[in-house]
Formats: structure tokens, sequence, C-alpha cells
């Protein structure tokens, strides 16, 4: 017969039988997680209580959606592309457009179905105008899905509530913004320009 | 005349004892929450009135108006006597406990002989339950607290022997004046070996954890009353704190000196021989009921066979042996 190599070794649990005799005879394991509970009795609780006590989001959270509204016009950035909706995982992005009474585009409806959207922000990414965005808003719950289907005026109402020019300008240079910004014109190149 | 007068201190002393003992019970849920929620670094119940503390009110009205269940294929007649028969048999103990010199409802002289068998018929109660509910989980709950209450009333029988033999009686008030007079003021140095095994049974004869198998929420749901809602689910609630009360009342009782203080205590301060037996009695009672929860938030639930083996393989030997010791003392002395 072979002999065998006990490879698998345990630890000793204690310094010679006499100790091990003590622990098991005086319940030293069980007096010791009594002494530890009795300690933690005393230390503060962990606890946050939600709904009295609310964090603070931390930067590059992405919460509630919104549609960026433009300072100048007083209207969504949005042109309509159509990218978010294609880049969109879930397809919860809807946009309807027309043509204007001077030839352009229109965004007639923007719509977001907020329960199937995952928050990966890829819209946001993807917006070569950075018209949308990812607030760091997390509590908008309802009782019904109807009140969390955004319609447009709801996502600008969003923006105008949760962004300050400060929290725009951190969220798009620090997280969102190079993508956007890789998109340089070229000066030779002929682009279409709109008629703003 | 004289009869009439007899019965109504009688009734007096059951309605004071009834309500003082079921607000102890709204009230050890709520601690029983706090001190748990503290030591695993949570608070316990906290928005219902300040801290919390209308807590066990909300609770109770809570249970009063929920929708009483009662599963289709159940044997009717035992579901509804079982937790009749869990309350019934919790409270009946009070009848003999001497809560301080000379407040009892019944002082008779089988006392300790008279809570143990009032421990043991509250397993009928929850074998019942098992059995009428027609669900196998309160069936194996019932099942499970069947074999532990009976092996465990054996242990928990045998250590209180040991009392009985220093003090020469049954009687409950006769074992706390015995204890006030001997050597050390209380049972639980000479019967040391006696009051850890009355310890460990009488968490296990409460069903309590770190035995609570018939009630093991991770493998029975709820054990015994799984199907039971509303009020018969606080009925049982209420059974099992009282059987919390009445065990930590006997550990007072027979090993802790009841309401009295050990006479070196009063010699070294002679002030505290002001305070009233009772507020001893209750402050010993806390201290019990503190234990329950504390081993509570420490140990982990045992297994079956575990709990078994330490119930017939060192519990039974453990009080036998302390009999031997302590009759052989009581001979030599």
């Amino acid at each position: 017969m072979e002999e065998y190599v006990k490879i698998v070794t345990r630890d000793r649990l204690y310094k010679d039988e006499m100790e091990s005799l003590m622990t098991k005879f005086l319940f030293l394991e069980i007096v010791r997680g009594m002494r530890l509970t009795l300690k933690t009795m005393f230390k503060k609780p962990v606890t946050r209580r939600y709904p009295k006590e609310k964090r603070q989001a931390k930067p590059g959270f992405r919460g509630l959606h919104a549609l960026v509204r433009n300072p100048e016009t007083g209207n969504a950035k949005c042109v309509g592309c159509g990218l978010c909706a294609a880049m969109c995982p879930s397809k919860c992005i809807y946009i309807y457009t027309r043509e204007g009474d001077n030839h352009e585009k229109v965004v007639e409806r923007y719509e977001i179905e907020v329960l199937r959207c995952v928050y990966c922000s890829l819209c946001v990414e993807a917006c070569p105008f950075q018209a949308i965005a990812l607030t760091e808003t997390y509590d908008y719950a309802a009782f019904s899905k109807q009140e969390l289907f955004y319609t447009k005026d709801r996502l600008l109402k969003n923006w105008d509530d949760f962004m300050t020019e400060e929290k725009k300008k951190r969220y798009f240079e620090s997280f969102w913004g190079p993508k956007t910004s890789f998109f340089r014109e070229n000066e030779s190149q002929a682009t279409f320009k709109g008629k703003s | 005349m004289e009869l009439l007068w007899e019965i109504s201190i009688i009734v007096i002393k059951i309605v004071v004892v009834v309500s003082v003992v079921m607000f102890h019970v709204a009230y050890a849920t709520y601690f029983e929450r706090k001190v748990i929620g503290r030591m695993q670094m949570r608070m316990g119940p906290k928005e219902v009135g300040p801290l919390g503390i209308l807590q066990p009110v909300a609770d109770g009205i809570k249970s009063f108006f929920k929708e009483d269940i009662i599963p289709l294929n159940s044997d009717k007649p035992v579901f509804y006597l079982a937790p009749v028969i869990s309350i019934m048999a919790a409270m009946s103990a009070l009848a003999v406990i001497p809560f301080f010199d000379g407040f009892i409802i019944s002082n008779i002289n089988l006392g300790i002989l008279f809570i143990l068998a009032m421990s043991s018929l509250g397993a009928y109660g929850i074998v019942l339950a098992g059995w009428a509910s027609n669900s196998k989980y309160a069936f194996l709950g019932g099942l499970r607290s069947a074999a532990q209450v009976i092996s465990y009333e054996v242990s928990l029988g045998l250590s209180l022997v040991g009392v009985m033999l220093l003090a020469g009686s049954f009687n409950l008030n006769d074992i706390v004046e015995a204890q006030s007079s001997s050597v050390f003021g209380f049972y639980a140095i000479p019967q040391i070996l006696g009051f850890f095994v009355f310890i460990v049974s009488a968490v296990a004869e409460t069903n309590r954890p770190p035995f609570d198998l018939p009630e093991a929420e991770s493998e029975l749901v709820a054990g015994y009353f799984a199907e039971y809602s509303g009020f018969r689910f606080a009925l049982f609630m209420a059974a099992e704190y009282i059987g919390m009360i009445i065990m930590s009342s006997l550990a007072v009782l027979c090993f802790l000196g009841g309401w009295t203080v050990p006479y070196y205590v009063l010699y070294l301060f002679p002030f505290l021989g002001a305070v009233p037996g009772v507020v001893w009695f209750i402050l010993k009672l806390y201290a019990c009921i503190f234990f329950y929860y504390w081993i509570r938030a420490t140990l982990p639930r045992f297994r079956y066979d575990q709990l078994m083996a330490l119930g017939w393989k060192l519990l039974i030997p453990l009080s036998l042996l302390n009999i031997l010791i302590t009759g052989i003392a009581k001979l030599i002395i």
C-alpha cells in the first residue's frame, strides 16, 4: 500500500490541550461571541432612515432623464436626429418629427418610457448636441405607469428642476463630454449648418 | 361573606397579574426588537410614537383587525382550540409564581411541579396547531416541538431537583425563604451545574433561539403557526412570551434568590433594604429576559440532531451528576 502524504493541513485552533479543554468546557467561544454582540449594542447603528434623510447622489449618478433646454431659444436643444433612440438598448425612446413652416425639422414629440429604461446613459453618449442628460435625482416613484411615461414637457421640466448650470457643466465635461468633442468640424469640409 | 371576600381578593390579584404580564408581553416584543436591532447595528422600531414606543399598540391593533384566515382542509375544531390551549397553559402557570413576599394568586405546595406540568401542556397547543393546519411546514414544526419539549422537559425537571433537595420543598415561597437563609444568599452558586442546565433547557423549552427549531424561519416558513393569522397568531406569540417570562421568573425564584437580596450585600449597603422586594424581582426578571435576547442575537440555530444530542448526551447526565453531588453534600452537611 502506498503511503499517502497529508497535504491538507488545518491550522491549530488552540495552543495546547489545556486551552482546547478550557474553551470547550467554559464555552469561551460563545462567551466571545456574546461579548461582541454586547459591544455592538453600544455602537451607532449604520441605518440611514431613507425618506427622512436622503443621500446626495454621487457625481456621475445616472438617475431621472431630462431634455436640455437651450437658454437662448427656451426650447429643447434636441434636433430630432434619432441617434439616442437608435442607440437605446431597451428601445424606450420615442421621437416624432415633422416639417415646420420654414421647412425645418421640428421635434413634435419626444417621449421616454422610464419603466423600461435601464439607465445605461448610452443615449447621452450618443447625442451629438448634448441635448439629453441623466440627472442625479433618484426618488421619483409613482403610483401608475402613466405617470412614468415622460413627455417632452415633463423632460424639459426635469431639466429646469434638477440641473443647474454648474451641474450641467460637470456632467458633460467630466462624464459624457469627451465623446462629443471628438467630432470636430473640418474647416474645409462642407457641412450642414441648418437655418438658425 | 368570608368566602366572597377571599374570592374577590383572588379575582383582583388575577386582574393585576394578567394585566401587568400582558403589558410586559407587549413591551417584551418591543424591547426584543430594539435590543436585537442595536446588537446588529440597526435601530429597531422607531416610527410609531417617540422612539417607536407605541409599536406594540400598533401591532396589537393590527393583529385584531387582520383577516382571520382558516385553511380549507384544516381540522377546524382543533385549529380553533390549539391557540387557546397554548395561551391557557402559559397563563395558568402564572398563578403559582410569587412576585414578591406574600403576593401569589394560589400558594400551593407543588408550585414547581405545576409550572413544569403547564409548560409541557403548552406543547399540546403547538402539536395540535401543527396537526390541524394540514400543512407540511406546520406539521414538521409541531413534530419538532413535541420531540424538543419532551426531551428538554426531562433535563429541566432534573435541574430543579438540586434546588428542591437544598430547600426541602416544592413550594416556591419556601424555596426563596430557604435561599435567603443559605450561605451564598442564592442558589446559583452552589447549584452552578443545575443553573447552567436550567438556562439551556429553559431556552429550549420556550422554543426560543438558538433552539427555535419548531418555528425555524429559514426552513419551515413560520413553523407550527405558519397557517395562523390575525388574533390567533397573536395568541401564539403571547404564549411564547409568557412562557419566556415564566421560565425567567422560575430562574429568578429558584436560583437568583427571588425578591430577596443576599444578606452580605445588605450588610455592605444597608440602604438597599428599603427597596421593595418586587423591584428586585423585576430587575432580576429583566436581566433574565435580556439574556434571552442576547443569546438570540448571538447564536445561530442548532441543527436538529445537535439539539437532541445536546439534550440527551450532555444536559441530562449533567443534571444527574448535579443531583448526585447535591445529595451527597446534603447527606454530609
